[in-house]
């Protein structure tokens, strides 16, 4: 989930809330575009096969994602809707996925969604020609192409985080096994480093070389929501805090950290500037320079994040303990128990 | 000398499905090199490896078959349901007092569809075997199929390229659908094995499913796929 993006191309942060694209540019918000709305059935609806019911949007309308590359912009939401827009957020295409989706990314040919159900498909801009790329057997949480398209890595409700060649990724290149719990986001920092958000309260940077892990962070406070990358500075989202680290020689080292006032939703950085998602005052904007978070700037122009809730955000993985494996064990224990004791008496009474 | 007890099968009884999708807590190692084969086999020495996996193996007789052919081959079965896959664990145990072999074959409960990269690197293993899988006739349990797209990606990931996957059905819908899959997927091709592929001799009639297959006079069909290098060119 990123709904929250820094859009190099127009050099301006992009938002999604409830149904609305929101730009900031410096420090005014402008509504770009209304997001969300289903497309004309049989228009330029999904590639249906023959015999399959074409998929129905379901549900409210709020943006989960939001993706650039160039002057290409894709926005996911909730209720299935998939949306590119060219580089003047005139609306390109739109189409309701299969599934809900999770994830998005875009490259300059295709646009790139992960769903519930596990799955990712590619389609072109204009979102036709769906094609399957690659299924996990638990939800996709998140996603990210390398920038040179060579790889698609994806991280699962489980504790996976794949990397497949792109766009043959039926072929695994490799699996980053380390989290304990579902992993929520996966940050490419360099073409050798990745960075990923488990639910095990751990961060954790990846060689990609070896692909073990150089280093964890561990939480001191609570579980880690969403991490953003300007280089040279990693900063990491817990509920209340960014922490800022500064990445040298593969190493991550503490710089600073600041307090907020409300929830982090979601966090996204240029080179001066990072901007704040929280529950309630809507978007916050700070100063950001030697690794500091300073300056809060006043936003201007009205952002109603009323309507964002928390579905947006990944249920909690439950762990069930299938209970009664000691149960049954006692109860074999036991049976063969009988059956020996048994066997013996007949034994006994055999003998004498 | 006392005589070694068998496993008895009702004591180990369990119901035929369970949901390979659901969050039941399986042991698995974090990654495959802290894996603890020994426990497994007490011989296993750090340089042997695993190279033979039976995915939901049932109560074992593929492998009991295959052990004593292939004495110097490390192999494992997955079955998810652990009445089941204690019995197999028993029944080892107690093969191994009873001979000198057995002793390069084990079982451990896990869902094959979970965890695989977890105790195989990538082009580990040189053979697998899916032997009479679950049916899952209905199209919204399809996705609970040992055989999908998805998963094809996995078992070409930790079998190493020239490996093999044995299928046996006596479902022809389901044989059907694992050739589909197999043949349709860029990194599996349909194998026709020599006459000196062994393991291919004893496919049928060694596991109890395929027993019970012959004893009922049915019908077995049996496709092998070979893992082959990626096809895929940068045009
Ligand atoms: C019909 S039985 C066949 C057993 C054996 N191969 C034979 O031929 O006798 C299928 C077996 O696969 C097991 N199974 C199903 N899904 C599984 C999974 N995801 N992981 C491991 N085992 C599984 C079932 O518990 C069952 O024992």
């Amino acid at each position: 989930m990123s709904v929250l993006h820094f859009d190099k191309h127009t050099n301006s942060f992009l938002l999604g809330v409830a149904g609305n694209l929101y730009q900031l540019c410096e420090n005014r918000a402008k509504l770009l575009v209304k997001c969300g709305e289903v497309p004309d059935p049989g228009e330029k609806g999904e590639p249906v096969k023959k015999g399959e019911k074409a998929p129905r949007a379901e549900g409210p309308a709020y943006i989960t994602g939001v993706a650039t590359c160039g002057g290409c912009v894709a926005v996911i939401s909730n209720n299935k809707v998939v949306e590119t827009f060219d580089g003047d957020f005139q609306r390109v295409a739109s189409t309701v996925a299969i599934k809900r989706p999770t994830s998005v990314q875009v490259t300059d040919k295709n646009v790139v969604i992960s769903d519930k159900a596990g799955d990712a498909y590619s389609y072109n801009t204009d979102l036709t020609d769906r094609k399957y790329l690659l299924g996990h057997v638990s939800v996709v949480m998140d996603m990210v192409l390398s920038p040179d398209l060579q790889f698609l890595v994806t991280c699962d409700r489980d504790e996976k985080i794949r990397i497949s060649h792109f766009p043959n990724c039926y072929n695994i290149h490799s699996y980053l096994l380390g989290h304990q719990e579902y992993v929520l986001k996966v940050l490419l920092l360099s073409p050798n480093l990745l960075v990923s958000v488990g639910g095990d309260q751990k961060v954790i940077l990846w060689d990609l070389g070896t692909r073990k892990p150089l280093q964890t962070l561990n939480s001191p406070q609570d579980d880690y929501i969403t991490v953003s990358y300007t280089e040279p500075y990693l900063l990491a989202c817990n509920t209340r805090h960014v922490t800022v680290y500064k990445l040298t020689d593969n190493t991550l080292a503490q710089t600073s950290q600041l307090v907020t006032d409300h929830d982090i939703v979601d966090i996204a950085t240029s080179d001066a500037h990072v901007a704040l998602l929280t529950r309630e005052p809507k978007l916050e904007l700070y100063q950001f320079s030697g690794g500091v978070l300073s300056g809060k700037i006043e936003v201007e122009g009205e952002i109603d994040l009323s309507q964002c809730k928390d579905s947006a955000l990944p249920e909690k993985k439950k762990v069930v303990r299938t209970a009664g494996f000691a149960e049954y064990f006692e109860r074999k224990r036991k049976r063969i128990e009988e059956e020996n004791l048994k066997e013996e008496s007949k034994q006994a009474h055999l003998k004498g | 000398m006392t005589k070694v007890k068998y496993p008895q099968k009702r004591n180990y009884r369990q119901r035929a499905h369970s949901n390979p999708l659901s969050d039941h807590s399986f042991e698995y190692p974090l990654t495959p090199e802290v894996m603890d084969w020994t426990k497994l086999y007490p011989r296993f020495k750090p340089e042997n490896e695993v190279k033979f996996c039976d995915i939901g193996c049932g109560y074992g007789g593929l492998l009991v078959t295959l052990s004593p052919m292939f004495p110097d081959t490390y192999m494992v079965g997955f079955e998810i349901r652990v009445k089941v896959s204690d019995y197999v664990n028993d029944r080892f145990l107690a093969l191994r007092q009873d001979n000198e072999v057995y002793h390069n074959a084990g079982v451990i409960r896990t869902n094959a569809m979970k965890y695989l990269p977890n105790f195989f690197r990538k082009g580990q293993l040189e053979k697998m075997f899916i032997l009479y899988p679950d049916p899952h006739f209905k199209k919204c349990k399809h996705k609970w199929r040992i055989v999908s797209e998805g998963l094809l990606a996995e078992y070409a990931y930790v079998l190493k390229v020239g490996g093999l996957v044995y299928t046996v059905s006596d479902v022809k819908e389901v044989h059907d659908w694992m050739v589909e899959h197999f043949t349709n997927f860029p990194l599996f091709e349909r194998y026709d094995p020599s006459a000196e592929d062994k393991a291919a001799q004893v496919l049928i009639g060694s596991t109890e499913e395929g027993k019970k297959v012959l004893r009922n006079k049915g019908q077995s069909w049996t496709a092998i796929f070979r893992r082959v290098e990626d096809p895929y060119q940068v045009n």
